[in-house]
């Protein structure tokens, strides 16, 4: 944790998956979990309200916080058994 | 909190539902998609395609009359718009599965006959206690009742419809998309606006438990009446049979089920089970334990 920062994080390339739930120009940030085989990447976390996968343009690390435009919901990234999970923030 | 609170704007569920996933559809599907011929023709597909369709009128019914109600029970202007929209996504189901029954061949003055006929009574009981609160103008418990407990539930009944319907039945496959896109806004509401409420009023906590205690009972009853009328695999390929078709084995899957191998019994388990689970973890989330539903 404590020396994660200092790596520089990976960037991704997002390409439109056919997620058309939100506004146009959200929804490459966005595509529809496959169930519990689909493997998440890692700039992707899923949401646990509604089950869409958030994606970012850059590696998602503990503490960061996403939002989930499909059911309106804000994350924070955390590590649950080495797995990086989004908790929802009330 | 502001950009938190613009996903309640009007202009955002514009862009995303009818600019959206509902683009080119018509009453929730394509233009061309039909019922599949086997389900019109064949009586004990239709009777158990309208059963089915009917418990999906009177859920949205029920929504469409509680979200309607909650908006001026609402205590910000942002829920009571989120609540409009929430409003006419829910006529607009109350519509798209009205329109399938006239599919299915209910004539249009025979509907209300045929929705008392069919409806389950379970579900017409929590549609009875989850309006006497929103009659009372009780904001916290009619979004519990409505967006945690009714479409929480109803969300995962959706999705395994979905799967099983997506290749066997396209039409009502694309219907039933456009509405679990819908009950994500939905249920994300209800999650969000409960769990800031609960931690804002902690003394509320002990209502709202009963109230899904009580209310959760007929939610399951209803989903466990539907799959016992249903007909077993067995029953579908001897009616396809019948009509000349060859029954193939579909290898669609819902939580590791094969939806169209397992009997009702088995359907009935995987989904109390998962109900069950999400239910639970939802609950938990917004900071409330899971009571286990006594029959009232």
């Amino acid at each position: 944790m404590s020396h994660e920062p200092e790596v520089p994080r990976k960037r991704y390339e997002l390409e439109d998956t056919g997620f058309d739930e939100v506004p146009r120009k959200y929804r490459k940030y966005y595509r529809r979990w496959g169930g519990e085989s689909d493997e998440l990447a890692g700039n992707e976390v899923l949401c646990p309200v509604c089950k869409v996968v958030v994606r970012s343009n850059r590696e998602v690390r503990e503490g960061d916080r996403i939002y989930c435009m499909a059911c309106m919901t804000r994350l924070r990234v955390v590590r649950v058994d080495g797995r990086l999970e989004g908790h929802v923030e009330y | 909190m502001t950009d938190f609170l613009k996903g309640y704007d009007i202009q955002y569920w514009l862009e995303s539902a009818p600019q959206g996933y509902l683009m080119e559809t018509e009453y929730g599907h394509g233009e061309k998609e039909r019922e599949p011929e086997l389900v019109l023709e064949d009586p004990t597909l239709r009777e158990q395609a309208i059963r089915t369709t009917v418990q999906l009128v009177v859920g949205e019914r029920c929504a469409l009359a509680a979200s309607s109600g909650l908006i001026n029970a609402a205590p910000d202007e942002a829920s009571k718009r989120f609540l409009a929209t929430q409003t006419l996504d829910e006529a607009r189901h109350v519509e798209v599965f009205t329109h399938r029954l006239y599919d299915l061949g209910v004539k249009k003055s025979e509907l209300e006959s045929v929705i008392s006929q069919f409806a389950n009574p379970h579900l017409v009981h929590f549609a009875e206690a989850l309006l006497e609160k929103v009659d009372q103008k009780d904001f916290i418990a009619g979004v519990v009742g409505q967006n945690v407990i009714l479409e929480g539930m109803a969300f995962n009944v959706f999705e395994m419809m979905h799967a099983g319907n997506k290749e066997a039945n396209p039409k009502f496959g694309h219907t039933l998309a456009g509405t679990i896109a819908d009950e994500r806004r939905h249920v994300g509401f209800g999650e969000n606006r409960i769990g800031g409420l609960i931690r804002e009023h902690p003394e509320r906590k002990g209502d709202i438990e009963k109230l899904q205690r009580e209310m959760s009972y007929h939610m399951l009853a209803t989903f466990g009446d539907s799959f016992r009328n249903g007909p077993s695999p067995e029953q579908v390929g001897q009616i396809m049979r019948e009509h000349g078709q060859e029954p193939q084995a579909s290898e669609q899957e819902w939580q590791g089920v094969k939806l169209g191998q397992a009997n009702p019994e088995e359907l009935e388990a995987v989904l109390s089970d998962t109900i069950l689970k999400e239910f639970k973890i939802r609950l938990e989330r917004i900071g409330i334990e899971y009571q286990t539903p006594t029959a009232p």
